[in-house]
């Protein structure tokens, strides 16, 4: 497939991903709080802009961490282009321009969902019906993923798609442990009950947790599952491990690695073979580090192998009159 | 047999009117559509319109106006009423459709690749060639397989009061608005199921593999008998852009844009995942002069360097071919008759539109004479840009028009007005008669083939003449009927 598909779909699968954590995030954050302390507001708000790489553009804007202002930042704000809103737009315009490629039905889900998320009050459902909204932001989410699914052949284009969804995935689920787990560090608290819960809600895994946990609150379980579980769908190592997989299938037939390969498959590995008991007891903020790390570089790659054409580079730079390579 | 419901009070006003007779009854081939549309209540149609709307917004099926500061995307509104075409007349349509594009493809080879026997044998003055806008030097030489020059043509056809077909304009370069053709078919399945009944409508749909297969056919001797074929668009923000890629997933074959092509000692290959792949045939749908910036305008960003010296070397086809625009422009349309007659050895089918050259000196004194009659268009704009309509023309834009055609009496033309045909049309909860056009799409690989049909745009502003999607036109699903030997043939009463 043409190396610009690639990317567009690579990019719109990051988008839609990247919408959907946010509101959940968003949802998560807001509910949690209606419960808890005034004075863990401003600090609920600022973990959650940390968690998404955007507390600093927002600081710049000076406007106070409230629920308002954060909110209308994070959904519609059109100066942030990792908002709802733009991401749902940029997700569209990479459907365009890969437009041939993807079913009708994947284009008008996505072409739906954006006119509609435009012609609604944002401003109002922030204000007025938060749960709503941003019920109706994963709803489309997952409905794109679920018509994908259905009407996408499994070919290279699926691939990239997935590619960028589930290196977006990966990343958001590291920040947010990062992000939960570093709290507890500086607050000097034990965390308790309350904000494990509210990690786990926001990977939407509270749920696939309790059933396989029961009743335990325990933070290794918690940092185990969302990095560790085989089987949740959110879980850094299940979407390291799909990436792979994809990876993996568009090199089908090839005898050797390729880079993004060896970059993932180093990460994933990494991971895969860690004790989150002992994981606990050193720096789990190193470590997530080097996993975001990791995820960067394969995305790199990946742009490197694919998108820039990086064989091309290699055929023009090979001078089939050059040199001999002496062998010993 | 009175007319009722939405057609109540309908007036034919003196115009040749699709549906309806001049006593006010409806012709033979719409009485059965006629007697369902006064079945159904304004409420109905309100409802039907909206989704309509829904539909065509959702799917995107959107183009690009230009000139209201950035682009807006807009749908291109259909109306609801078919217009419908007998089996009979399309026939002629059909027969007169095939001999022009035959005609100008022969004229095309003969210009860029044969000897030019039109113009040494006195049919087309050199002159008027050589000093074509749309003649590209550049091309001469470079051959296409069948002589198929013209792969897709667009031949905008009208009706004038006695109801007879007359060819507007040919649209030999990129015409545009068969996605159109397509997905107003679909619409008014989905919209009217209903009005389909009683009716045995030829389909439309095989548009994309006969598109792909007249690609595959012109693709260079000793290719892949598996020819690569790609749609090379301008990119996203091009007003077709919608129907650019529209074609490339009817025929499944790759949307390219510029940047995704490159050219390597005259062979054009495109930039996969996996590496350089070869390309054979090039359907592009970018004007000429953005085409190769080595060989036409060196600033365009989005062509292909070196795209013309790989056709020259017989390793791609491009198609539409370079050049075409030779062969549309308005001045040249004057002579195609004698241009089917001279390659043909027949009289022309479908007659053209009353022309009038303006660098005839008597012709042009007769021309500035009863501007305010007549429809004066510059000869290589397309898309309705730039034209004077007389008798709806202020004194101050005629007298500008004027100072033009004096000015460059070459590049510019001027028609009689034609009292183009109207067809009911829905105007908020009533049928009033509106001003349409007819543009059938024609292919060319190694046969030529016409889509039945074709696009019906309709001037949606009372008493327009206007039809371009561009200037506040709209289109119509259109119907050919299938011959009562077909009926019969298919099992269907």
């Amino acid at each position: 497939m043409l190396a610009r598909h690639a990317e567009s779909l690579f990019w719109a699968g990051r988008s839609i991903e990247r919408a959907e954590s946010t509101a959940r995030m968003l949802d998560v954050t807001y509910h949690g709080l209606l419960e808890a302390m005034p004075w863990e507001a401003e600090r609920s708000w600022m973990d959650l802009l940390k968690v998404l790489w955007l507390d600093r553009p927002f600081a710049e804007l000076e406007r106070g961490v409230r629920a308002a202002t954060v909110s209308e930042f994070l959904v519609f704000d059109p100066d942030n282009p990792g908002a709802i809103l733009s991401s749902v737009g940029q997700a569209r315009e990479n459907s365009r321009a890969a437009r041939e490629l993807i079913s009708s039905e994947l284009w008008e889900a996505v072409n739906s969902f954006h006119l509609e998320l435009r012609s609604r009050n944002l401003r109002a459902d922030v204000e007025a019906r938060p749960h709503e909204l941003y019920g109706f932001v994963k709803r489309s989410c997952q409905m794109i993923a679920g018509v994908a699914g259905e009407t996408m052949p499994r070919d290279d284009g699926w691939r990239f798609l997935m590619l960028g969804w589930m290196l977006e995935r990966a990343e958001m689920t590291c920040r947010l442990l990062d992000v939960r787990y570093s709290q507890l560090v500086t607050a000097g608290a034990t965390g308790g009950f309350h904000h494990w819960l509210q990690t786990l809600k926001s990977a939407s895994g509270s749920e696939a947790f309790r059933r396989r946990y029961r009743a335990s609150m325990d933070p290794a379980d918690v940092v185990e599952f969302l990095l560790l579980s085989r089987t949740f769908p959110r879980s850094v190592l299940f979407c390291l491990a799909s990436a792979e997989n994809g990876l993996a299938r568009l090199e089908a037939g090839r005898p050797t690695l390729t880079r993004p390969q060896r970059l993932l498959g180093r990460t994933r590995s990494d991971l895969e073979f860690l004790d989150s008991h002992e994981l606990l007891e050193g720096d789990l903020h190193v470590f997530l580090d080097q996993m975001l790390n990791g995820v960067r570089q394969v995305a790199e790659s990946v742009a490197l192998q694919y998108f820039r054409n990086a064989q091309e580079h290699d055929i023009h730079a090979l001078d089939p009159y050059g040199p001999v390579l002496e062998l010993g | 047999m009175a007319l009722s419901g939405l057609f109540e009070g309908y007036d034919p006003g003196g115009f040749f009117d699709e549906a309806v007779t001049s006593e006010g009854a409806p012709r033979d081939h719409y009485e059965a559509l006629v007697r369902r549309l006064e079945g159904l209540t304004p409420h109905h149609l309100a409802e039907r319109e909206r989704v309509r709307d829904a539909a065509f917004r959702s799917a995107g099926i959107t183009f690009t106006v230009y000139g209201e500061g950035e682009g807006i995307e807009r749908t291109f509104p259909m109306d609801l009423v078919p217009r419908i075409i007998p089996a009979g007349e399309w026939e002629h349509l059909e027969e007169g459709l095939i001999q022009r594009v035959t005609a100008l493809n022969r004229f095309l080879d003969d210009l860029y690749v044969g000897d030019k026997a039109v113009i040494k044998d006195g049919i087309v003055p050199q002159w008027l060639i050589s000093s074509s806008d749309g003649f590209q030097r550049a091309a001469h030489g470079i051959s296409v397989p069948h002589g198929a020059r013209c792969l897709v043509a667009g031949i905008d056809l009208v009706r004038d009061a006695e109801g007879t077909y007359r060819v507007l304009e040919d649209n030999l370069r990129n015409p545009s608005g068969v996605s159109y053709v397509l997905e107003n078919r679909a619409a008014m399945t989905r919209v009217l199921p209903r009005v389909f009944d009683d009716h045995l409508v030829r389909p439309v749909d095989h548009y994309g593999p006969s598109l792909l297969n007249a690609l595959r056919r012109v693709s260079p001797a000793g290719a892949d008998p598996e020819p690569t074929v790609v749609v090379l668009t301008p990119g996203v923000f091009n007003s077709a852009y919608f129907e650019h890629a529209f074609l490339a997933r009817q025929m499944g074959v790759e949307l390219v844009e510029g940047r995704d092509l490159v050219v390597d000692d005259h062979v054009v290959s495109m930039r996969t995942t996996h590496g350089l792949k070869r390309v054979d045939v090039i359907y592009r749908r970018i004007d000429d002069s953005f085409l190769d910036p080595v060989v036409f305008r060196s600033d365009s960003i989005l062509g292909v360097p070196g795209v013309m010296s790989a056709a020259r070397a017989g390793n791609v086809t491009i198609a539409n071919a370079v050049g075409n625009g030779v062969a549309d422009d308005k001045a040249v349309y004057a002579y195609v008759p004698d241009i089917i007659r001279y390659y043909l050895g027949a009289e022309p089918i479908l007659p053209n539109v009353p022309t009038y050259l303006l660098w005839d000196a008597d012709q042009r004194r007769h021309v500035l004479d009863r501007m305010d009659e007549l429809v004066v268009k510059p000869v290589a704009e397309s898309g309705g840009y730039g034209m004077l309509i007389g008798p709806s023309a202020t004194d101050a834009e005629i007298a500008a028009m004027c100072r033009r055609v004096e000015a460059d009496p070459r590049g510019y033309i001027a028609q009689e007005v034609v009292a183009l045909s109207r067809h009911p049309t829905l105007v908020d909860d009533h049928l009033e008669g509106r001003h349409i056009d007819l543009r059938p799409f024609v292919l060319c690989g190694d046969r030529v083939e016409v889509i039945p049909g074709g696009l019906t745009r309709v001037a949606l502003r009372k008493g327009s003449l206007v039809v371009n999607s561009s200037q506040g036109g709209g289109s119509k699903d259109t119907w050919v009927l299938a011959s009562p030997e077909a009926r019969t043939s298919r099992g269907r009463p």
